[in-house]
């Protein structure tokens, strides 16, 4: 395999460039597939039924909380990647890990903002406003689900093989994947939470 | 409802049962003959768990044959319907399911699977690549094609089929007047194997943008590369579309949402909304690769440069926009008010424009050309005036007030059907016969492939022409039968004669296979058309990695100008080629989710959350799998080569 | 331990957080729906576009132009979706 010593460790292979310019079009897809989940959130949102409406389950601390978890979070990889860069293997880690716990932080205020809707009288079959709120949500959600395994299993793959070709371009795609998540979270928190108590 | 009630067929038939038995037989011959003749090895390991794109090609292109077959049936069942007023040979249920998998398994299935087929084969030819970008992605998204497919097949014989047309309107398509699980096949056979065209989206733009032989600027490829890199860029921002609406309609069915209900907020007109959001783009990922080709087919028979590369190129990317802002036209009558009927309009007729361009490209390139009639320039030649008179009934459609007459009107069927079938389906045959040589090293005959063109081509304007009149006359699509005063008889009629026409083509073109891989010669040159592009510089057969030397390019017809002007194509010594190693894991996650899906229709909810874990299990496994392929050495090359290379 | 937090991604996730404050304005203060949405639409489109320059590097590689162009073509299409669906389905809709 021909490596070149001029690029980073993750963009050194033919495959590894390959490997992130394909997870790039796939995050224009996942764009497109956020963009019709907004646009059928945006059609629904006023057809609450007999449910209630935006205004009335959400709240603003727990959002504001779950922001910035998120923000840090894609900090911390962006470092984690930076240290990485720099060869130092360990620091990478710890960043990589205070990313996941951060994610994990998230995930645990979002449920309990799920389960405060559900008391309120909001759940997924109540009404198309309330079937959309959690799609969207939970879709965003189980990215993040699926984010912290996979972090984990690159986490275990660098302890066990260190800093090569291979486990840095997974990593760094990875890291796109995060922060392509918070982006998502950025909109989300704009258009359907800021905007839903505006 | 008892448990297994839930698998019975809801409304049996003879046909059904013989379905059911057929099916069997079939299953236990194929099994008992690859035990018999021990080609489970063989079978394994050279096809199932190929990554080579030639024979992943050469799969989609099985599948898609036996899916026209499937799908041609139904079509030739609902032409004997209706060919008389109040016939009795069908019910209304059975036409339902009929008119409904016949739509689907002929654009996700059919269509679908052999423009992956033609694409998988020569893309990377023609840009003289060794594979794709990712080999077994590729593997992954045939699997999960294959396996979608086989999930929306096995519908009619294990619980029903799908019955509220293949748009899938809601409410209709809700859980109050479609009960049994026909539309829970629809949804999840539709994810499993759009997932798969997604990945082969991001797969190929990769492979197209990444792995073109050096010299090759994106000005130089070949038009059907071009084709296929817009249509890519249209699949990969299409599809989520239809992956979202899908996801809904699911929760819908199962879960009791209430997205597109006629209750508590739901809105049913959202599902159309997305469904066309996807599917106004689908149209043209399916024509646009067919104009990649008759671009290809009319540069080699006419034996000229193709007129106004730039146009084509610009039309094209033109089209991949436009066709994102079209949609609505699929409901003008849904509602909503002059201005959004005026501006989808407006974005429809605009639409024709680049599509008239390509046109006329085509009649220059032909104008003053030496042109030969072989069978895929006759299926070329046959498609112009016939797609035009679809595009321009399509034009007609495009007009917001006077739609209100066409809509839902057999005027609408007989419209789309002249797109699609010289668009779609001429080019994939025209396709099929021009890349045979290069899959299967011998030709096909072209006495018996002229007479199944003329038997397609006048069996298309007999069985739709008929149906412009009876559609304004009044006749309304997805009527299983209608009155004798009606009139409709006679055209109906007229139409039944034409789709037997066309059954007599197809047929002949199975035989034309069956004869030619008989009879055809075996000792043909690598390029027997005297064609252009790259893939005819490999010889027949094509070897695993397609070029024993990486080609350059220095002009857009590379391989003519090789022949012609004495470019120098090979310049580099032999050296040992990587490939990657095959694998059996892109076959078992697409069983995987096989059964996800099948569990999913009936809401066996153990068996999901296993069949996920499993998924993702694999995952993982490939993750931590450690695979670096392996080196085909220069000697093996070497004495490949001495076969029939051109070089 | 200064080599590992350079000065651009700190000053990425400030601004982020600046970004953030400024959007919640709409919230704290009692503005019209004209210009919160303007305030909500700024905010959001500045901080995805800080997420792809500063943290995602998407102008770095080779790759640059097809990245931006996939990219581009995906907000279009998403954009599209939202206002056209909108368009159809509530505005456009009598």
């Amino acid at each position: 395999m021909k490596i070149d010593q001029t690029l980073p460790l993750e963009y050194s292979t033919e495959q590894n460039r390959l490997n992130i310019l394909g997870f790039w079009i796939f995050l224009g897809a996942e764009i497109a597939l956020f963009g019709t989940l907004f646009a059928s959130y945006f059609t629904l949102v006023n057809r609450t039924g007999s449910g209630p409406t935006a205004a009335e389950i959400f709240e603003i601390m727990p959002v504001i909380i779950e922001t910035v978890l998120l923000l840090i979070s894609s900090f911390t990889i962006g470092l984690g990647i930076h240290a990485m860069r720099l060869g130092r293997k360990r620091a990478m880690l710890i960043f990589f890990g205070s990313t996941l716990l951060l994610g994990l932080s998230f995930l645990a205020v979002e449920i309990y903002d799920f389960i405060v809707y559900i008391h309120e009288g909001a759940t997924l079959q109540t009404s198309g406003f309330t079937a959309i709120l959690f799609t969207l949500l939970g879709t965003h959600g189980a990215h993040i689900i699926f984010g912290l395994f996979w972090g984990l299993l690159i986490m275990y793959q660098i302890i066990k093989n260190g800093l090569t070709p291979e486990t840095t371009n997974k990593a760094f795609i990875f890291s796109l994947y995060w922060h392509f998540l918070d982006v998502i979270w950025i909109f989300i928190f704009s258009f359907v939470f800021l905007k839903g108590m505006m | 409802m008892n448990f297994f009630d839930r698998f019975a067929v809801p409304n049996p038939s003879i046909t059904i049962y013989a379905s059911m038995i057929a099916i069997a037989l079939t299953v236990i011959a194929i099994i008992a003959g690859l035990t018999y003749f021990k080609k489970w090895q063989y079978v394994w390991s050279e096809w199932l768990t190929t990554v080579d794109h030639k024979r992943i090609g050469i799969m989609y292109l099985i599948s898609a044959l036996i899916m026209l077959f499937r799908g041609g049936a139904d079509a030739i069942m609902m032409r004997a319907q209706t060919a008389v007023p109040d016939n009795t040979l069908l019910g209304a249920k059975e036409y339902n399911e009929i008119f409904t998998t016949h739509g689907v398994v002929m654009i996700i299935f059919m269509a679908m699977a052999f423009i992956m087929a033609l694409m998988n084969f020569a893309i990377p030819l023609q840009i003289g690549a060794r594979d794709v970008a990712f080999p077994r992605l590729n593997a992954l998204s045939y699997w999960l094609y294959f396996f979608g497919a086989m999930l929306f097949n096995i519908s009619f014989v294990i619980g029903g089929s799908p019955d509220s047309g293949w748009s899938s309107y809601f409410p209709l398509a809700g859980t109050d007047f479609s009960q049994s699980v026909g539309t829970n096949y629809y949804m999840l056979a539709l994810q499993i194997s759009g997932l798969g065209t997604l990945l082969t989206g991001i797969n190929f733009i990769t492979t197209i943008l990444k792995m073109r032989a050096p010299g090759m600027t994106l000005m130089k490829m070949p038009m059907f590369v071009w084709s296929a890199l817009v249509t890519n860029f249209i699949i990969v921002f299409a599809f989520p579309v239809l992956t979202v609406a899908l996801a809904m309609g699911t929760m819908d069915r199962l879960f009791g949402t209430n997205f597109f209900t006629t209750e508590n907020g739901g809105m049913d007109m959202l599902w159309a909304n997305l469904f066309w959001v996807w599917g106004h783009p689908e149209v043209y990922i399916l024509i646009l690769p067919a104009f990649g080709i008759y671009s290809e087919i009319i540069s080699t028979f006419a034996r000229r440069n193709l007129y106004g590369y730039k146009s084509m190129v610009i039309s094209m990317v033109a089209i991949s926009l436009l066709s994102f802002l079209v949609w609505v036209h699929h409901f003008f009558t849904m509602g909503q008010g002059a201005l959004v009927n005026s501006i989808f309009s407006v974005t429809t007729m605009v639409i024709a424009v680049p599509t008239g361009i390509k046109i006329f490209n085509w009649l220059f390139t032909l104008r003053k050309g030496k042109i030969e009639f072989t069978v895929p320039m006759l299926y070329t030649l046959g498609f112009i005036p016939i797609f035009t008179i679809g595009g321009v009934t399509g034009v007609m459609l495009a007009m917001a007030s006077a739609d209100y007459q066409y809509h839902n009107t057999m005027f609408l069927v007989a419209h789309f059907h002249l797109v699609i079938i010289p668009g779609v389906v001429f080019a994939m045959i025209a396709g099929l016969t021009y890349w045979w040589p290069k899959m299967f090293g011998f030709m096909l005959n072209e006495r018996i492939g002229k007479w199944a063109f003329w038997f397609i081509a006048i069996g298309v304007c007999v069985t739709f022409f008929p149906m412009f009149i009876s559609g304004l006359n009044g006749q309304a699509r997805r009527m299983y039968t209608y009155s004798e005063s009606t009139g409709f008889g006679i055209w109906n009629m007229i139409s039944f004669v034409g789709a037997l026409g066309l059954l007599v083509g197809f047929i002949l073109i199975v035989y034309n296979i069956y004869y030619s891989t008989r009879y055809s010669p075996r000792n043909i040159p690598g390029d027997p058309w005297d064609a252009r592009s790259l893939e005819w510089a490999t010889p027949t057969p094509v070897p695993e990695y397609n070029f024993a030397v990486i080609p350059h390019v220095d002009s857009s017809e590379a391989f003519w100008d090789y022949k012609k002007k004495g470019y120098q194509l090979f310049r580099d010594p032999v050296q040992s080629i990587h490939m990657p190693n095959n694998s059996g894991l892109p076959i078992i996650i697409g069983a995987g989710f096989f059964v996800w899906g099948f569990a999913f229709v009936f809401g066996i909810w153990p068996v999901v959350i296993l069949s996920t874990l499993f998924i993702f299990g694999c995952l993982a496994y490939r993750s931590l799998e450690k695979d670096h392929g392996h080196y085909i050495p220069v000697s093996d090359i070497e004495i490949d080569e001495q076969g029939g290379s051109v070089q | 331990m200064r080599a590992l937090f350079p000065l651009k991604q700190v000053m990425g996730l400030i601004c982020s957080l600046t970004l953030t404050a400024a959007a919640l304005t709409v919230y704290f203060f009692d503005l019209s729906f004209e210009a919160g949405s303007s305030v909500l639409l700024i905010t959001a489109f500045l901080q995805a576009i800080i997420q792809l320059t500063v943290f995602m590097h998407a102008g770095e590689g080779e790759d640059k132009k097809i990245i931006y162009t996939g990219i581009y073509y995906g907000a279009f299409v998403a954009l599209v979706t939202v206002f056209g669906s909108l368009l159809a389905l509530v505005w456009g809709y009598y």
